[in-house]
């Protein structure tokens, strides 16, 4: 197995408040990690540095073995990088299915001029996104909600339409930010479905969360703590570690 | 009704539609006086600057007061290229809209950074520079004197000289162009441009190159204002800086609001408002301003949508029976 994301020596900080402090990790291709630990631990911050929203004070960001750290968003995008945040981040006033078009942003290749000049090309590449977005719509179970504007989804149906738009990009990593947050326990049971499948069909998946019990899926974890690593290995290495039962736990 | 038998009437509904506009327009200066035809040349000639403004504001937030410039550069590249170069029109025509477009590039890179009021400073600058630019090339632009002598437009032979010659000019051009931009905005560009307005986070994550797509749209933008510029000078055959100032990239802006920036048909309306309203109300007398602004406040209040939201409403309201749509149940 190959690193797909290299995460090295990565500090940050806000003006004073040093959020990460040397947050050294992997990601291996194919597999699916974890990354918990307690509110304020810098879980999302690393999270908007892995993807490019932030340049980190100190560290580097190596992605698919090339140095991403002063990469932009979209380049990051275009190698494969795609990430979901934690307020769903959809677009309110385009439909489910429209958000799965702009999903598909990455595949197309026509332009303002194209689209003005109405080329045929320009109808061709919408026509495959839909067609990848209508599969999507049923793969997520979004049948109903196909031409209702996003932002008037449930909470739990917003968090589907960003996993969805995130993976017709057909991204090599996918990083979740508290993908299960808001969601019911049955919706929990199905997201966990979708992410075990994403894997086996080859995608590699970076997961932050609260939740124990969506953390069954990782192959391996990471415990972050006031901006440390404190903790590395399996599900229940992590359960029997006493470090991360303090910090975590609170046990 | 199954559903396909309602979109077979309503496709039917819309063409025959179509059919009764296209037939009122094709008829409608035969019974006009010259200068009412006159007012709607000037409303198909702002219907295509405006669209320029509406579409930028509408789909990417963007305010530019700079329209007027670039309307401006269209007029002065054909009037100079035409009775200073002797230049063909079209290769004229081609080459404002070229030279605005080259501008648009390089001031958009910069300026398109902002956002908010200080876009719209920024834009209004734009326009009083291009406005004392105007006004100071004189060996282009002939200074207070202006340009005259601007030659009409013929095709084939058939010269538009007058009112209801350029009607049948100006129209046609101005359809064309409100199809090319609805079609800009159902293609997936259009879709990309409406994502980044709702989260331009989850939109660069898309991939979607926000600041780049936006320096296109002005640059689009600015092409199809000298376009009009252009359309401007050949009608009128004489100009000068006073149609390039201030108040002409205001009323661009009005337009845009008033015709309602999501509409891309609601831009007629706008223009019409716009060229109409003061002609008529001038008529009244020395308090004619004071009445446009009365009648535009008026219409922002009632039509926050503007005429384009308007309608779109209405339509809405009456294929549903008047009931408001319903997102699907159990969720
Ligand atoms: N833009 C910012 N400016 C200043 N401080 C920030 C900023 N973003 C985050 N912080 C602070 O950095 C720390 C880490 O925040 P972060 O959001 O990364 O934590 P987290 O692990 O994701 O927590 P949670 O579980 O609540 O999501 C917190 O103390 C937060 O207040
Ligand atoms: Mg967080």
């Amino acid at each position: 197995m190959s690193a797909l994301l290299e995460v090295r020596e990565v500090s940050h900080r806000f003006g004073g408040l040093h959020v990460l402090k040397g947050v050294s990790f992997t990601v291996e291709a194919g597999s699916v990690t974890g990354l918990i630990g307690p509110n304020g631990a810098g879980k999302s911050t690393l999270f908007n540095i892995i993807s490019g929203f932030l340049t980190p004070s100190v560290g580097r960001i190596v992605l698919l073995g090339e140095d991403a750290t002063r990469l932009g968003i979209q380049h990051r995008s275009r190698m494969g990088l795609q990430r979901t945040f934690q307020t769903p981040q959809v677009f309110r006033d385009l439909t489910v299915r429209e958000n799965l078009v702009a999903g598909c942003h990455r595949h197309g290749r026509t332009g303002v001029l194209e689209a003005f000049l109405g080329l045929p090309q320009v109808r061709r590449e919408m026509r495959d996104a839909a067609i990848v977005a209508d599969a999507a719509i049923e793969r997520f179970d979004l049948g109903p909600y196909r031409d209702v504007p996003a932002g008037e989804l449930p909470a739990g149906r917003q968090r589907m339409v960003e996993l969805a738009r995130a993976v017709v990009a057909e991204p090599k990593l996918l990083c979740l930010d508290e993908p299960s947050s808001g969601l019911s326990t049955a919706e929990v049971q199905i997201l966990m479905q979708v992410l075990r499948r994403l894997n086996e069909e080859g995608m590699t998946i970076l997961l932050v969360s609260h939740d124990m019990e969506l953390m069954e899926i990782t192959s391996k974890m990471h415990a972050l703590c006031f901006g440390e690593i404190i903790a590395s290995g399996s599900l229940d290495a992590m359960r029997a570690s006493p470090r991360v039962r303090e910090a975590y736990l609170g046990t | 009704m199954t559903a396909l038998a309602r979109s077979a009437t309503a496709h039917l509904w819309t063409g025959m539609l179509m059919v009764a506009v296209l037939l009122v327009w094709v008829a409608l200066p035969w019974f006009l006086s010259r200068s009412a035809i006159d007012i709607l040349v000037f409303t198909g000639i702002y219907t295509i600057a405006g669209l320029g403004v509406s579409f930028l504001l509408g789909q990417c937030g963007i305010v530019s007061l700079a329209q007027s410039g670039f309307y401006g550069i269209g007029a002065y590249a054909t009037a100079y290229g035409t009775t200073v170069l002797g230049l063909p029109i079209p290769v004229c025509i081609v080459l404002g809209m070229l030279v605005s477009a080259v501008i648009a590039a390089a001031v958009g890179v910069p300026v398109l950074r902002l956002s908010g009021h200080f876009l719209a400073l920024a834009t209004l600058a734009l326009a009083i520079i291009a406005h004392v630019l105007f006004l100071e090339l004189e060996w282009i632009t002939g200074g207070t004197l202006g340009i005259g002598g601007i030659p009409r437009i013929s095709l084939f032979g058939f010269t538009f000289a007058t009112p209801f010659r350029f009607y049948y000019l100006v129209w046609p051009s101005a359809f064309a162009l409100l199809l090319a931009y609805s079609l800009l905005l159902r293609s997936r560009t259009g879709i990309a441009l409406r994502a980044m307005r709702d989260a331009p986070a989850a939109a660069a994550v898309a991939g979607i190159p926000i600041a780049s797509l936006k320096v296109r749209i002005f640059v689009l933008s600015a092409a199809v204002g000298a376009f009009a510029g252009s359309l401007f000078a050949h009608y009128v055959s004489f100009i000068s800086v006073d149609s390039f100032a201030i108040d002409r990239a205001i009323g661009f802006l009005l337009i845009a609001v008033l015709g309602g920036v999501r509409s891309i048909p609601g831009t007629i309306a706008g223009a019409l408002f716009v060229t109409a309203a003061p002609n008529y109300l001038s008529r009244l007398g020395d308090i004619h301003p004071l009445l446009f602004a009365l009648a535009l406040i008026v219409a922002v209040i009632f039509l926050p949508g503007g005429f384009g939201g308007f309608m779109a409403n209405l339509g809405a309201k009456l294929s549903s029976g008047g009931r408001r749509p319903s997102a699907p149940a159990g969720g």
